[in-house]
């Protein structure tokens, strides 16, 4: 049953943070003003490295517990209304901008297109999908030989799963897919493009659904009702769109918290006699630091959290911290992410609402009769001018005929599919010998696809075609792209397989946590945002029972 | 401010007539009325590329966005200022150098080939011969161009062209974009819904069923 708006009070007995926003777009000042700082000698509870999707939950979740955390973010602490514009290029800082080189036969450009830099981490220019994995996620490797198990199954992540719907809070018909279930708000109106999804897919007999977004539907909290700008990557503005920032820092600065915004975390620390890690080295303001913490999180996101391990080296641990069997940096993994595009005389206008609008994840599942295993979902994205103008570059267009095509843009509907591309080791991230201002070598992504991952990106673009010419396209175009790289630290049942446990406790040291989306060990065909988070609120609370012994004290 | 670009071609010009994105700022907030502000004003001055770069890098990003008279997007001082500042996109190929640094090097390169094929600098050949230039360029696809993949130089390029056009309220009116949206928002929204401040498609026929004789052609 679907609860109407304004029903999620109790949410607030668990995390306050919607109510501790002011009544209006904006920050509350007085609360980061009071925010609790500690001594780089304080022997912390617990030191996150990144305020992203899982650093953020992990530290909400035990800063309520008592626990003393410093959280240390490479980027800045933003303030919505002075430091975010409703503006696509005057949003370029919202991104990791930092070199990396990327390589292999499909190389994935970053950026824009991957990962974030600053507290709320890359959510808060992610589009706002907040769809749960299915049930056969977990096992793809059992059930379809293919990819890898997860050392747990979706039923010990469900609970969690529906604690993070309702503090984001999601809004979303109900789903009939994976483990069929409803959301806390209800579907939000549509825009042009989600009209010609929903209309296209019911001519050729497709099921689509409005969501799953983190957005309110409504007012929850003090946190304000979508105004349907369009501008969701580029950070929202108005507090509507769900990102860390807003729901879940807000609650651990006042439970004692500390976020510690532009320090470049550059080692962990680790006393190779104990085989235990002491803290991080950082740098702030120029200035080279070390906390001191008894127990360390790295969530810096698939690309940062292998390559800090690497940096990390010691004498016991030569080849990167938790890297005895080779594993830190393999199996990253990218979805597949064409998009294509129908054009229409009609006036669609996508850059209104904003752009996760309706999904369908009818393809997600391996289908026996396919030539290929898993599958795929399709959703609505929205490009901005600058976005759109490379869709029609790849078609070949520049010059007269780029501005012509460009001055068409109105009149176009765009979907993106996500394919769930296999975890290979050889997609991986190493260290490069081109060093960062901080003197720290840069990370080299070294990415190619696989036969199966080629025959879903094309079963993807002609199921969106389909729907585009039922709802009455005359032309479509495509472009390739990647979304959302996860994987890079993977979770296993044992260290010969993953570094980290289902716990997200690295085999290696057992004062070591990865928290963010590197410990994903498949990726499914849904956003990866949600499941992160799900992961570190698991984590935090096997922790905190003492699963693994407990708090440090 | 209310000045037009000049597009050529007879199917788009004049698709929204009398819409000018710029006379809504004091609907925008400060913060993005200042970026967007910054745009219309005098652009930088050029700190990044030689004069020679400079004059190469023009007569590419005019032919690249067709922008052959004044007034125009001052897209190559834009350009120069991401340069300069590097401001890149946060990654670069492993067969190619930073972008800065490729910039330099594929402009020399386009200078190279146009001395080849008519003796002339780039920026000195006539407006055919420079697209017959590119359109070699882009011909190539995943081939080696001086030492470098084809359609990465081609993707770096127009990265950097269209980021500087597409972000000028001159273009926004030319393709019905009204660009910033907080806090105003919209009320409006679905196929055929207009603001009362967009302004509907004179010319809504799919320019591709229009015959070719009636359109330009690049
Ligand atoms: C354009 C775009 C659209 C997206 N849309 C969606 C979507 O609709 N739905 C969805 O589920 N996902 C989406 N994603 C992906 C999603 O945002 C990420 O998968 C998710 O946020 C990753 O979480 P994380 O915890 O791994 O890392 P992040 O959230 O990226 O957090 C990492 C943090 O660590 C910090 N950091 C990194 N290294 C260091 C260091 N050495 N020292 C200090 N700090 C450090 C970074 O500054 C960053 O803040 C999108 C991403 C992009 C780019
Ligand atoms: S469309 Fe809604 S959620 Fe997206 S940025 Fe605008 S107000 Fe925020």
């Amino acid at each position: 049953m679907r609860l109407l708006p304004g029903s999620l009070d109790h949410v607030r007995e668990r995390n306050e943070s919607a109510w501790l926003m002011p009544p209006h777009p904006g920050t509350n000042h007085q609360l980061r003003h009071d925010m609790r700082r500690f001594e780089d000698d304080d022997e912390v509870d617990l030191v996150i490295v990144g305020c992203g999707a899982g650093g953020s939950t992990l530290m909400q979740r035990l800063a309520r517990l008592g626990w003393r955390i410093v959280a240390l973010d490479a980027g800045p602490f933003w303030e919505p209304e002075r430091d975010w514009v409703s503006d696509e290029a005057g949003s370029h800082h919202l991104y990791w901008n930092d070199p990396r080189v990327i390589a292999g036969s499909d190389p994935v450009p970053l950026g824009s297109n991957n990962s974030g830099r600053g507290v709320g981490g890359s959510m808060v220019h992610y589009a706002g999908y907040t769809p749960r994995f299915h049930p056969s996620d977990f096992r793809t490797y059992s059930q379809d030989g293919v990819g890898a198990d997860w050392p747990f199954a979706y039923e010990d992540l469900r609970p969690y799963y529906q604690d993070i719907e309702e503090e984001l809070p999601v809004a979303g018909e109900d789903w009939p897919w994976g483990d069929p279930h409803s959301y806390p708000h209800s579907p939000h109106p549509v825009g042009g493009n989600g009209e010609i999804f929903l209309e296209g897919a019911r001519k050729v007999g497709i099921t689509a659904k409005v969501g799953p977004v983190a957005i309110s539907n409504g007012r929850f909290g003090n946190r304000p009702h979508c105004i349907y700008r369009g501008f969701c990557l580029q950070g929202c503005k108005v507090d509507a769109k769900a990102s860390p920032l807003i729901t879940h820092i807000p609650d651990a600065l006042a439970h004692g918290a500390e976020v510690r915004a532009d320090s470049m975390v550059t080692r962990v620390g680790v006393d190779d006699r104990t085989g235990r890690a002491t803290g991080v080295h950082y740098v702030r303001r120029g200035r080279e630091r070390f906390q001191r913490a008894r127990m360390v999180a790295v969530a810096g996101y698939s690309i940062e959290t292998p390559r800090l391990l690497l940096n990390s080296a010691t004498e016991r641990w030569p080849n990167g911290l938790c890297n005895d069997h080779d594993l830190v940096g393999r199996y990253v993994m990218v979805q597949g992410a064409p998009q294509t595009a129908g054009r229409f005389d009609r006036e669609i206008r996508m850059y209104k609402a904003p752009p996760p609008e309706v999904s369908s994840e009818q393809f997600y599942e391996t289908d026996p009769k396919a030539p290929y295993q898993r599958g795929f979902s399709i959703q609505t994205v929205s490009p901005l001018p600058i976005t759109w103008s490379e869709h029609v570059i790849a078609q070949g267009h520049w010059g007269a005929s780029l501005r012509e095509y460009m001055s068409d843009y109105v009149h176009w509907a765009c979907f993106g599919a996500l394919c769930e591309f296999l975890p290979r080791p050889e997609n991986r991230v190493t260290l490069d010998e081109e060093k960062d201002r901080h003197g720290m070598p840069i990370a080299h992504f070294s990415y190619s696809q696989g036969e199966n991952d080629q025959q879903l990106l094309q079963a993807a673009q002609q199921k969106m075609e389909e729907i585009l010419h039922a709802a009455g396209a005359d032309e479509t175009m495509t472009i390739q792209r990647f979304a959302h790289l996860v994987g890079g630290a993977r979770m296993a049942a044992t260290e010969d397989k993953g570094v980290v446990s289902g716990d997200c406790q690295s085999f290696a040291i057992p004062n070591l946590y990865l928290t963010d989306g590197s410990v994903l060990p498949t990726q499914g065909s849904a956003n990866p945002a949600l499941t992160i988070m799900a992961i570190a609120a698991r984590a935090a609370s096997r922790l905190a029972r003492g699963a693994r012994g407990g708090p440090p004290r | 401010m209310n000045q037009k670009l000049p597009l050529q071609d007879p199917n788009a010009r004049g698709r929204f007539p009398g819409f000018d994105t710029a006379s809504q700022a004091e609907y925008w907030d400060m913060a993005t009325k200042a970026v967007v502000a910054e745009r219309l004003g005098m652009p930088p001055n050029i700190r990044f590329f030689t004069r020679e770069e400079e004059a190469t890098a023009n007569a590419l990003c005019d032919q690249l966005l067709d922008q052959q008279e004044d007034p125009r997007v001052p897209v190559v001082h834009l350009i120069d200022a991401r340069l300069a500042e590097k401001q890149y996109d946060g990654w670069h190929y492993e067969d190619m150098p930073e972008d800065a640094e490729a910039w330099k090097q594929s402009l020399a390169a386009l200078d190279q080939d146009s001395r080849e094929a008519w003796s002339r600098p780039f920026h000195e050949c006539d407006l055919g011969e420079q697209r017959g230039v590119i359109q070699a360029i882009v011909d190539r696809g995943s081939g080696e161009w001086h030492g470098m993949i084809a359609k990465r130089v081609w993707s770096l390029w127009t990265r950097y062209a269209c980021s500087a056009f597409y972000s000028h309220p001159w273009a926004w009116d030319e393709i019905g974009f009204p660009g910033p949206a907080f806090p105003r928002g919209y009320k409006n929204i679905g196929v055929d819904k207009l603001e009362p401040f967009e302004v509907r498609d004179a010319k809504p026929v799919d320019p591709t069923r229009i015959g070719d004789a009636d359109r330009g052609k690049s």
